[in-house]
């Protein structure tokens, strides 16, 4: 997800300024607080209520630079700078049709080359240098990649709903996790205070000897912190079964982005394809058939795959040739 | 994915023991023309530090009798033959595992054949190297046995031929950094018996007849030893030799592989798979090993030819010690 599309999720607050000063009316926000400067496309401000005025009826020329403009196009501004908040938008809207992500292309290079050229088409919107032919590449790529654009705005939306799915679930299991610690503590505390209680009533009622009385009174308050101790501890297990739950929850996102990161016991390279039989006969394995002793963690699957791929490596290279040999000897 | 690399394609094997015939021949015939000029020249030295008038015989003798790197190979391919020898001889006396039986041998011969690509038989004659490159191989394929036991049984050996000069521990390890150095430090070697158990266990997914299937397996061990002697080694890989041994059996045998090659893979690689096996059946049928008179007539031969500088038997080695103070191990096979 981008830092833009991300940033407008999270409702940043619209800049608003103590000084500002609608052009058009003149009204100002130190008379009138909950006055809206709205920006248009061509980024000259107005109130909100000038803006009504004048585009209710429809569309009209922006009274500083005479383009014309909607209702519709009018909107908060985010950023102080304008410039800013020009590229945010141009960035957006580019971003809404150029959503073609690395695994749609075979090589990075392709991909690269991909981007390239849609920061070309930023920057010629950005700098309004040939905006017209900028249009027309936008709207062609659009007509040319329609499906492979609507395939990769459902896969943001999924993305997106899986990553609140993930962050909902972890909140809740915190909850839940700071409701049982603190479920355990009273239940200590209470614990304590009744063998206390009845240590009291002990002392003063039976007839034995005091001594007697408190030492097992003290054995007993020792057993009861020492079992809520226990149950303490399998919540800390729990909290680290949270974490690494946590850590699988993450790899599934970035794999769900085709993103996965460095993991050092992937291998790397290529895999072989290979479909094991379920029995084979396999006379030199005795290790294997008798149950015997074999080096930790490897089955027999593993053996038998690891020979299959020793049979199938560099089947198909074909031998050196002599214009290649010149190189070798070297 | 991005294209990842192969494994195999990452192995010493692959990336530095591969050759076309045309630069293995090359090689070989620049090999010996050097190897040549250091004999000639290491006799001319040696006429400087001894008697004027035997030299000039030696040398005339020498000129008669330099090899070519033809018999160059076939001396080396005799010595590959007794390493096969040597393998049943520790097997007997259970100094190797019967199941590290078959990679000590391929590695050993496989060293010894790398071996000689770099270096030439009058700097080094064959007989000490192999055993060397042996007990090197026992090392490197985890069945190592201690260099008193793997002197032992030669020194029995030679006892009973009641032979003069006796294999000495120093015989052995005094090349082996010599060796490993020419082997370039890259000592893994990948050899056809995985592979073809491999085909083996792979074959069962497609071929029904599974007595005949089991009988052609033991079979290929008989070509995969062949095919060790040969060239092979140097421009086609484990697995594709391992597929040419296993043809060459199941033909007679009489079991159709093809039935499983033209199932599992598809045609288009096939056509160059098949090139490649007909090329490897040929290489394996078509070897002959050198007759042991062919080779006594080389060694023969290659006692006059030997490079004094390498020789510890030569005035000129004895003379560049007592100057030098060190003695530079040489190889001592001369007196056998």
């Amino acid at each position: 997800m981008s830092v833009l599309a991300s940033a407008l999720k999270q409702e940043i607050p619209a800049f608003q300024a103590d000084d500002d000063t609608c052009p058009q009316c003149k009204s100002e926000r130190y008379l009138n607080r909950p006055m809206k400067l709205l920006v248009g496309p061509c980024y000259h401000k107005m109130c909100e209520q000038c803006v009504s005025q004048r585009f209710d009826a429809g569309p009209a020329p922006c009274p500083v630079c005479e383009r014309i403009l909607r209702k519709a196009e009018f909107y908060q501004q985010i950023f102080e700078d304008l410039t800013v908040e020009n590229e945010v938008r141009i960035r957006k809207r580019m971003a809404m049709t150029f959503n073609k992500r690395q695994e749609d292309f075979k090589q990075l290079k392709d991909y690269n080359d991909y981007l390239e050229m849609v920061e070309d088409i930023t920057l010629k919107l950005l700098y309004d240098d040939d905006t017209d032919e900028a249009e027309y590449m936008i709207e062609r790529y659009r007509r040319e990649n329609t499906s492979i654009i609507e395939r990769n705005q459902s896969k943001l939306l999924r993305d997106e709903t899986i990553q609140r799915l993930a962050f909902d679930q972890e909140q809740q299991r915190k909850l839940q996790q700071r409701e049982e610690h603190l479920r355990l503590l009273a239940e200590e505390q209470r614990e304590k205070t009744d063998i206390k209680n009845s240590l009291i009533t002990a002392l003063a009622t039976s007839n034995m000897d005091a001594k007697d009385i408190v030492k097992a009174k003290m054995v007993q308050l020792k057993k009861s912190s020492l079992s809520a101790r226990n149950s303490l501890r399998s919540a800390r297990f729990n909290i680290d079964d949270m974490l690494a739950d946590m850590d699988d929850d993450d790899e599934l996102d970035e794999d769900e982005a085709n993103n996965a990161p460095f993991d050092p016991a992937e291998s790397p390279y290529e895999p072989v394809n290979i479909k094991l039989l379920d029995r084979y006969d396999d006379p030199k394995n005795t290790a294997f058939r008798q149950g015997g002793l074999t080096a930790a963690g490897v089955t027999r699957e593993m053996h038998q795959r690891y020979l299959i791929e020793g049979a199938l490596a560099g089947l198909f290279v074909s031998p050196l040739e002599e214009d290649a040999a010149s190189s070798e000897e070297q | 994915m991005a294209d990842r690399p192969q494994l195999f394609e990452q192995t010493s094997q692959y990336q530095h023991w591969r050759f076309t015939r045309e630069s293995l021949s090359k090689l070989r015939t620049e090999n010996n023309r050097l190897g040549v000029d250091r004999v000639l020249h290491g006799l001319r030295q040696e006429a400087k530090v001894d008697d004027q008038e035997t030299s000039d015989t030696r040398i005339a003798e020498a000129t008669k009798n330099l090899l070519t790197p033809e018999e160059e190979l076939k001396l080396i391919d005799f010595y590959l033959q007794r390493i096969k020898i040597y393998v049943t001889i520790y097997r007997a006396s259970k100094l190797l595992k019967p199941d590290a039986l078959d990679n000590v041998k391929a590695t050993a011969i496989n060293f010894m054949k790398r071996f000689y690509l770099h270096n030439v038989v009058f700097d080094y004659p064959p007989k000490n190297i192999m055993l060397t490159c042996f007990y090197l191989a026992t090392k490197v394929e985890n069945a190592f046995m201690k260099i008193e036991d793997f002197i032992r049984p030669l020194a029995d050996a030679e006892a009973k031929r009641g032979s003069k000069t006796q294999t000495k521990s120093d015989d052995v390890l005094g090349l082996e950094f010599i060796v490993i150095q020419s082997l370039q430090f890259e000592l893994a070697v990948h050899h056809p018996y995985r592979a073809v158990y491999g085909f083996y266990l792979d074959m069962q997914t497609f071929i029904d007849e599974k007595d005949a299937l089991r009988e052609t397996y033991d079979r290929t061990a008989h070509y995969i030893d062949k095919s060790l002697y040969t060239d092979l080694v140097f421009h086609y890989q484990p697995s594709q030799i391992a597929l040419g041994a296993f043809k060459l059996a199941a033909k007679e045998k009489d079991l159709d592989i093809d039935l499983y090659l033209t199932q599992r893979f598809d045609a288009r690689s096939l056509e160059l798979l098949y090139r490649v096996l007909d090329e490897i059946q040929d290489g394996i049928t078509t070897f002959a090993a050198t007759s042991n008179d062919e080779a006594k007539e080389i060694d023969r031969k290659l006692i006059l030819c030997r490079n004094p500088e390498k020789n510890p038997n030569s005035t000129l080695y004895k003379k560049t010690v007592a100057v030098q103070g060190d003695v530079p191990y040489v190889s001592d096979s001369d007196s056998d």
